[in-house]
């Protein structure tokens, strides 16, 4: 094969070495899930009751995130992207990617719980009798502070991937289309929804498959009822028993494979011709 | 006495099937320049590529001062490629980008990059980036950092095609005087036939993979190899598959005007003019040729008749060199 | 447009400005209590008490060896990955785009649980390079996609010049490539470092506890100290980054044909 003639091949050596780790550490997470039980504690963890709500609560959660962090995030960089292309405006709507994920959760504690900022003026400037008559916002069982502290982490991050599409795009299109008679509808859907699709299917998975398996913030702002994926998976994995080890494995297992799916089916879809066009690629 | 400095042999590209170069082969003597012209898309760049080191040919040898250098990778080879887009360093002065031909090439002196700044006429913007200078001051900076790195062959791939038509016609008499006054060996690839006469002592009509024929100005107007040349060179009535009229011995008038010679019909469709002269361009149905020949006076006719003395139709050379 | 801009200005005060604001201020006073009426009462012992911990210096200087050991790799991994990716195309070349992102879509709960044994196994686990191993995984696909975009801006065709004039692969590198990528850099500085800095699950579970990252002092605080003190933590976690940009911004300078602020070339 020509591949291992020439130079590419010592470029993607290092990221092949670096594959390994993952590739190793998920092939050996589907061993350990199987235990050699064969398919034992996927029974297992589907006949549980804790499970299958920890997944729909999980999905659910993500999915409502991951949409809301996309729609703003697409209507903000849409309404306002001329005025991003000043520094100082964009610096500030980076701010809470300098925070870890975990560091913005407390965040929206300190701000949004009983006892937090929000509802302590609120009771100063007289709207309400207590804070404790705020709504429970923060370890709720209907994850409203998951979904806020990844809405708000993640929204800059929107920002920041289709920000350079936006910039990108040139303003003749949209003349093109009013010239041809096309409304506002008309522009979004055959001008920015073709060069953006590409990169808001990317968006979507990166940032679905970080909110549905991510440990640390349902772990700070969760209840123990539903909870996450993750939190369960983690509390399984250090349970006071050693037996439950597998149905961590197996319950992380079932994720990856979910989102694995998820990926190649939307990957799929966008290497049809069409999109690859688009996209920009010659090959 | 010359010497040959550049050879290719039965070089031959493939890709995906397509055969983009078709055994080509020719030599380049010490201080000669050789035009590549062709029509846009007839690989004349990848010819450049493969000669630069930049793309392996599939089949064939490239030989520098008698020795093979087809493997040598290209920044092993001492030749330089100008390219159609000055692609200067953004990150570096005027200055910097031609002190970095020379010290990767580790030919820096600190007089050669005076000389080369004052011939290029950039020593007054030495320090000024390249987005703050003209296109035609940054494609002259690439030709110094080019030079600086003392090539013994240059290659230059369309270099003039980005610039508007005045500073073109300026930097390439500027360029040729420059090529000429360092002997330097150089392959200027184009497809205007006009720049192909000016940059080149050589002319290499290239189509369809292959070189149709290489010779002076002179012997490809004189002795055309074949059709697709005559049809590049626009100086010529093509007749048939073999047999073609030089332009100047078409004759026009309202009758035949020679009983000696073949005659058409022909349509007047436009009259330009050209270096102040009134040119005629003409429509010949029966042959469904366009020709353009300059006139006297204006033509008020319509329609006119071609008259081609017998003794003035001449047969493809059929030769390559 | 002058109401879109005010417009976006109150957004971005109301939802990025004024939070940090609060945070700020809450680190350098007490508790807050307006609903008693209490007004703000001004001081350092957020931070001083904060400082106090000996595990958070310990936990600040592992976090920071590791932040810089990861985005060492990273930058090396992105430029050669980058480069591959940008000047040969491939069919199928979506498919391998796949393939290097796959890593921040596989949950990396799954990818550190999997690797544990092994780690334990060749005696990486409960250490600094195991650590910094695992957290590779959830921030090499980013970097990866900065440079293969930063190369593609740049364009085959200038990537090839330094080679036509001779230069040698390390030196193109050096002299043309890291410059021209200096922006892709500093994104990736931040990015990485974020990202390291956020690894609490993975971190302790590799780590086993005895690798003391930030996360895993900040986790155990949340039990006991007032929010002054939270308030103050949540601050340092911002700083880490910005401390650690400045470092490699200064470090960039060094890079063959930098601008340097105070040389004026003309």
């Amino acid at each position: 094969m020509k591949l291992f003639k020439n130079r590419t091949f010592l470029l993607f050596l290092p990221v092949a070495i670096f594959l390994m780790i993952p590739f190793y550490g998920f092939i050996h997470a589907v061993i350990q899930s199987l235990g050699g039980e064969g398919l034992a504690h996927y029974e297992e963890i589907l006949s549980s009751e804790r499970f299958l709500s920890s997944v729909w609560f999980s999905v659910r959660t993500a999915g409502i995130a991951t949409l809301v962090s996309i729609i703003l995030g697409l209507g903000f960089t849409k309404f306002f992207h001329p005025l991003l292309t000043n520094i100082s405006p964009r610096l500030m709507v980076w701010i809470p990617m300098l925070f870890p994920h975990f560091v913005w959760g407390y965040m929206v504690i300190l701000m949004l719980s009983e006892t937090g900022w929000l509802p302590q003026i609120l009771a100063a400037a007289g709207w309400l009798e207590t804070p404790s008559n705020f709504p429970v916002w923060t370890r709720d069982p209907e994850g409203i502070g998951i979904i806020i502290t990844y809405v708000w982490k993640e929204v800059p991050l929107v920002i920041l991937l289709l920000f350079p599409v936006y910039a990108s795009i040139r303003p003749e299109y949209y003349a093109l289309v009013d010239s041809l008679g096309g409304n506002a509808w008309h522009r979004f859907t055959t001008v920015d929804l073709p060069h953006l699709l590409p990169v808001l299917v990317e968006t979507f998975l990166i940032i679905f498959s970080f909110t549905l398996a991510a440990y640390e913030v349902p772990a700070l702002i969760g209840t123990t009822f539903p909870e996450m994926i993750s939190v369960l998976g983690y509390e399984w994995f250090y349970g006071s028993s050693w037996d439950d080890r597998p149905l961590a494995f197996a319950a992380m297992v079932m994720t990856s494979l979910f989102l694995l799916g998820l990926t190649l089916m939307s990957y799929y879809g966008l290497s049809r011709p069409r999109w690859r066009a688009m996209r920009g690629d010659r090959q | 006495m010359t010497q040959t400095k550049l050879e290719m042999k039965n070089i031959t590209k493939t890709f995906n099937q397509d055969t983009i170069l078709n055994d080509l082969t020719f030599h380049l003597e010490k201080g000669e320049i050789m035009s590549i012209v062709g029509p846009s898309g007839s690989g004349k760049t990848t010819l450049l590529r493969i000669l630069a080191g930049l793309e392996k040919p599939t089949e064939g040898e490239i030989i520098m001062n008698g020795k093979e250098i087809t493997k040598q990778k290209a920044n092993r080879r001492s030749i330089s490629l100008v390219f159609q887009q000055p692609l200067l360093f953004p990150h570096m002065t005027v200055k910097e980008n031609i002190d970095y031909g020379a010290k990767v090439s580790k030919k820096y002196k600190a007089e050669k990059i005076e000389s080369l700044l004052e011939a290029t006429g950039m020593a007054r913007f030495r320090d000024h980036y390249p987005s703050e200078i003209s296109g035609g001051q940054q494609q002259r900076t690439a030709l110094a950092r080019a030079m600086a790195t003392e090539p013994e062959v240059i290659l230059f791939d369309e270099p003039f095609s980005s610039l508007d038509p005045s500073l073109r016609q300026d930097l390439r008499y500027w360029v040729r005087d420059f090529l000429a006054s360092r002997e330097t060996t150089a392959v200027f690839v184009t497809h205007d036939m006009e720049e192909a006469m000016i940059m080149g002592d050589q002319i290499a009509v290239f189509e369809n993979g292959k070189f149709q024929q290489i010779g002076t100005v002179e012997t490809l107007h004189q002795s055309p190899a074949n059709m697709r040349v005559a049809s590049f060179l626009g100086g010529h009535l093509i007749l048939n598959d073999h047999e073609f009229v030089p332009l100047h011995a078409v004759q026009l008038g309202s009758q035949k005007t020679s009983e000696n010679g073949v005659s058409f019909h022909a349509s007047v469709e436009h009259i330009t003019y050209q270096h102040g002269r009134p040119i005629v361009h003409l429509y010949i149905r029966e042959l469904e040729k366009k020709i353009s020949l300059p006139i006297n006076e204006s033509l008020p006719k319509q329609e006119v008749q071609v008259t081609i003395p017998c003794d003035s139709i001449k047969t493809f050379s059929g030769e390559i060199l | 447009m002058i109401l879109r801009k005010a417009f976006f200005l109150i957004l971005i005060l109301l939802f990025f400005v004024i939070p940090l604001t609060a945070l700020l201020l809450q680190s350098l006073s007490a508790p807050w209590r307006f609903h008693t009426g209490q007004g703000i009462d001004w001081g350092w012992q957020g931070y001083s008490t904060l400082f106090e911990n000996p595990q958070l210096w310990e936990a600040t200087f592992i976090s920071i060896w590791i932040g810089f050991a990861v985005l060492f790799i990273n930058v090396t991994l992105g430029l050669f990955t980058g480069k591959a990716l940008a000047s040969y195309p491939y069919r199928g070349k979506a498919w391998l785009e796949a393939l290097l992102l796959s890593p921040i879509l596989i949950p990396s709960l799954a990818i550190a649980m999997g690797l544990h044994l092994f780690m334990i196994r060749i005696g990486l686990a409960d250490t600094f390079w195991g650590v910094l191993l695992i957290h590779l995984v959830p921030t090499v696909p980013y970097s990866i996609k900065i440079f293969h975009n930063s190369y593609q801006q740049i364009g085959k065709t200038m990537m090839e010049q330094p080679h036509i004039l001779g230069a040698g692969f390390w030196t193109q590198v050096f002299t043309v490539e890291l410059p021209l990528l200096k922006p892709a850099i500093r994104s990736l500085t931040f990015l990485t470092i974020v990202i390291s800095l956020s690894q609490y699950a993975i971190t302790a579970l590799i780590g086993g506890g005895r690798v003391l990252t930030l996360p895993l002092v900040f986790f155990p605080f949340l039990e006991n100290a007032n929010t002054s003190i939270m308030a103050a933590f949540s601050i340092w976690f911002a700083l880490i980054p910005v401390f650690m940009y400045i470092i490699i911004e200064s470090l960039m300078m060094f890079l063959p044909y930098s601008r340097l602020p105070w040389r004026n070339h003309r």
